[in-house]
Parts: C-alpha cells; structure tokens; sequence
C-alpha cells in the first residue's frame, strides 16, 4: 500500500525534513538541525509537529456521550464539553489496551475521538462515527514559548488552555484547538482544515516556531514518561499494567473490558511499567532483560536523553521492585547499570520562555 | 554528501585512510546522515585483534544502533576518545574529528578489495 502523505507532505520536503513511514504514512522523522536540537528547543523554547497522521473521528448527536461513556474506560462525567480527556479503548475479552486515546469534547453532542494513526479503523470498528483524518490538518505547538509564539498568529488560540478545547478561527480558517500535547510541555493542538495547514504552519514559522520530527516527539515523550502505544500499550498489555489506573473510572457502572480488568485488579498486576535511569549515555532499546532481584523484566522504549545526557528507559518490571533499586540492563551483551526511578523523567519547563 | 577522493570506503559505509601499515576509519557523511543525530559510540579496546568483517564497534543515534565491521584486519593501534563525551563529532566532522579508530593492518592486500571515492559515491547514488 502506498504511504499516505499529509497536507504539509511538500512542507516538509521544501524544509529539507528526513522523511520516514510511520504508521502507514510518509512523515518527517527530523529536520537539518536534527533530532537532539529540535528536542532541547521544545524544552526551552517552541517547537511543532505535523501530527495529522493521528486519526480524528468524529461522533455527533444524542446518543455520542453515552456511547462513549459506555465503551472507553475514563469517565466523561468529570470533565465537560470544551474539554478534552486521555482515555484507553479495551479489548472486551482481555482488558488489553486496544488503543488510547484522547477525546476532544468539542460541543454539547459533538466529540473528536482522536486515535494512533495504525487504529483509526478499530476505533471506528467500536464506536462508530466518521473518519475525517483526510480532511483536516493536526499542528502540535509544544514548548514553554508555544503560546507566546502561537499568539503572534492567533491570540485566541494561544489562549486555550490546558486540556481544553475550543473552536477557534486561525488564519481565516476555522479550527479546532485543544491545550494538549505529547511533550510533556505546555503547547496546543491545531486542528485545521487541509487547505489551510500550510497557511498556519507558514504563519507559525514566521513567529519563530522550530518545526521538529516524529524522533524528536519520540525523545521527549519517553522523558516525559509517556506511553506509546506499540511498546507500553498494545496486545497483551493493561492499563493497570501500565500504571495509567488514573484512566480507569472504576465507578462507572461499566465499560468495554471491565470485567477482566477488574479481575486482573484483584488478583493483582504480574508487571508494572517502571522508569529506569542508566548510566552514561548508552540507551538500552526495546525488549532489553532487566534483571532485578526480584526476577526479569523487559524493556518497553530506551533511548539517550538529550536533558538529562544519560540513558533513561521504561521497562515492565516485577510489581516488588520498588523505586531506589539498582537494575542491570542486557544490551546486545553488554551489562548496563540503572536504577528505578518515578515518571516523568523530566518535568515541565517553566513556561514564558 | 560528502566523498573525499583521496579516502578508500567499504559498502558498510566506512572510510579507510592509509598511512603505512596502519589505516585510520569512521563512518561516511552518508551514514552519518542515515543514522541521525549520535548520542553513543562504543569504540573497540586498545590491542583488540580483529578480523576483516568482524563487528568490532557501534555507533548509536536517538533513531537506531548500527554495528562497525572492520574494513581489514590487523590490531586496534589508536581509539578516539573524544566520543565518549562528544559522540556528535561523528556527525559533524565524520571524516576529521569524528574517526573511530586506528587498526595496525595484518594483510595490506586486504584493502585491494575496498571501494574508491567514485565506487563509494556509485553505490550510495551520491
């Protein structure tokens, strides 16, 4: 199958970008400045992403709320339209996490379900709605300058504010905009109409915004302690697995998967997913053996971070092992010495950079 | 990218300079290109033996790990330490600051089968 390209496919390329398949699209993996400095400027300044290959599926009318309260695991009732809430689709028979994904409440009986690029089908699969992926344009403003250079384009948007969402006109073009993000950092999210996803991008570039790749959003991601779904979420894996027990709303009368996560609940988790700071600057990568002296784990991502200048990973580890404890990592044969940490590896930057 | 003609180059993108006996090697501007931004690089030790083909030293970017196989072989004379701390060399100057290793050659006849500059640049599309 040929890969899909994006509104801003030729964006990218008139920049220069190192372009990659990802999830059955043609994306830009980084720009010539590279992954490294595109990620320490989203630290300390502002960057973007075309993020348009995640899917958008749209659910309107009356029965759009109990639909989704019915199927995805968190509990739409603590939040409320123009909000947006992180939640995880199950498998109804094993409680693994089909997709995870985050629902844009954009009106009343309105709601942009905004799954990973490979799981747009099996979302609409479970919840119905129409696709628009191919319509619209997604742009990520990320850092602790976003909002100040976002405003230079649209004050209003720059105005939306964290884990809401709002429509929003940005460059003549109507929008939906949404204070949420992938990074770790402060930053919005622009949802644009294809023939106007240059029009934007150009005007953020203009106000200083750095774009940056898929490794970069990979990087800051994993110090950010975020799960990616393939490598901490996917077949097999829970959310109490995960450690993400937040996403569950457990008082809701039900939802797709609880009775197996319930059981998984009481019996208790055979591997949680842990942090692991290693030393010096080797990363470990995914399905390196943790040994710990509680028995073996597995790592889930590994890679250098450019903040902290160590290896960091997230690894599945036995449930005892606890934070403090000393680990050694197999990579490709070599021992490599870690140590259980909390997530986030990296907190957020103050913002007004 | 960047083909000096006056270097010998192996089809796993590595350059080879000959002074001597010995020969000095890192990776190609192309494979540094590929590979992304470095963040590690795993140089063999002093002394180590090795044989032509032999993977002997990695380099890592925040994309992917990649496996140095030795262009000839002879014994590891020389390492440049400067990775350890600034790995980045090898992106930045990938043919000067950014060499990997020095290897004492065991059988010079070995380097009859390396690639020239236009060889290298035939094979990358350069």
């Amino acid at each position: 199958m040929p890969l899909r390209q994006t509104a801003l496919h030729s964006t990218h390329l008139a920049l220069d970008a190192k372009m990659v398949p990802f999830g059955g699209w043609d994306m830009p993996v980084s720009y010539p400045r590279g992954t490294i400095e595109e990620h320490m400027t989203c630290r300390r300044f502002a960057v973007m992403f075309d993020v348009s290959h995640l899917g958008t599926v749209r659910l309107e009318g009356a029965g759009s709320f109990g639909l989704l309260q019915a199927v995805l695991t968190n509990d739409l009732t603590k939040v409320a339209p123009g909000r947006a809430q992180y939640t995880h689709l199950l498998d109804p028979d094993d409680a693994s996490v089909i997709d995870d994904i985050i629902v844009w409440w954009v009106e009343d009986e309105v709601f942009d379900v905004m799954p990973n690029a490979s799981n747009t089908e099996r979302v609409v699969r479970y919840l119905g709605g129409f696709d628009t992926t191919a319509t619209r344009s997604v742009i990520a403003v990320q850092g602790p300058a976003a909002r100040n250079m976002v405003a230079h384009v649209s004050p209003q948007a720059a105005a939306v504010g964290r884990f809401l969402v709002e429509r929003v006109e940005v460059c003549g073009a109507s929008c939906v905009v949404a204070g949420t993000g992938y990074t770790g950092e402060d930053g919005i999210e622009i949802a644009v109409p294809n023939d106007h996803a240059s029009v934007v991008w150009d005007a953020l570039m203009a106000a200083g915004v750095v774009p940056a790749g898929l490794g970069a959003r990979d990087t800051l991601r994993l110090e950010a302690g975020l799960p990616l779904h393939g490598f901490e979420l996917g077949a097999g894996i829970t959310p109490l697995q995960a450690n993400l027990n937040w996403v569950v709303g457990w008082k809701k009368r039900d939802f797709q998967g609880r009775a197996p996560l319930l059981a998984e609940k009481e019996r208790g988790v055979e591997r949680v997913l842990r942090g692991i700071s290693t030393e010096g600057r080797r990363p470990s990568r995914e399905g390196s053996v943790v040994h710990t002296a509680q028995g073996d784990g597995v790592v889930t991502s590994g890679n250098f971070s450019p903040v902290l200048g160590h290896g960091i990973a997230m690894a599945f580890l036995p449930p005892p092992v606890v934070e403090g404890e000393v680990v050694q990592i197999d990579v490709r044969g070599a021992a490599l010495a870690g140590r259980v940490v909390a997530l986030p590896f990296v907190r957020k930057s103050a913002s007004g950079a | 990218m960047l083909v000096p003609a006056d270097l010998a180059y192996s089809p796993d993108h590595e350059w080879i300079r000959r002074s001597g006996g010995t020969v000095r090697l890192g990776i190609t501007d192309y494979a540094q290109d590929a590979l992304g931004d470095v963040v590690f690089v795993q140089v063999p030790s002093l002394g180590t033996s090795v044989s032509k083909g032999q993977s002997f030293s990695e380099v890592e970017s925040t994309k992917s790990v990649s496996d140095i196989y030795a262009p000839v072989s002879g014994k590891v004379t020389a390492v440049n330490d400067a990775l350890g701390d600034t790995p980045e060399l090898v992106n930045s100057d990938p043919y000067g600051e950014g060499w990997i290793c020095e290897i004492e050659m065991s059988n010079e006849a070995e380097l009859d089968a390396l690639l020239d500059a236009a060889g290298y640049s035939a094979l990358t599309g350069a």
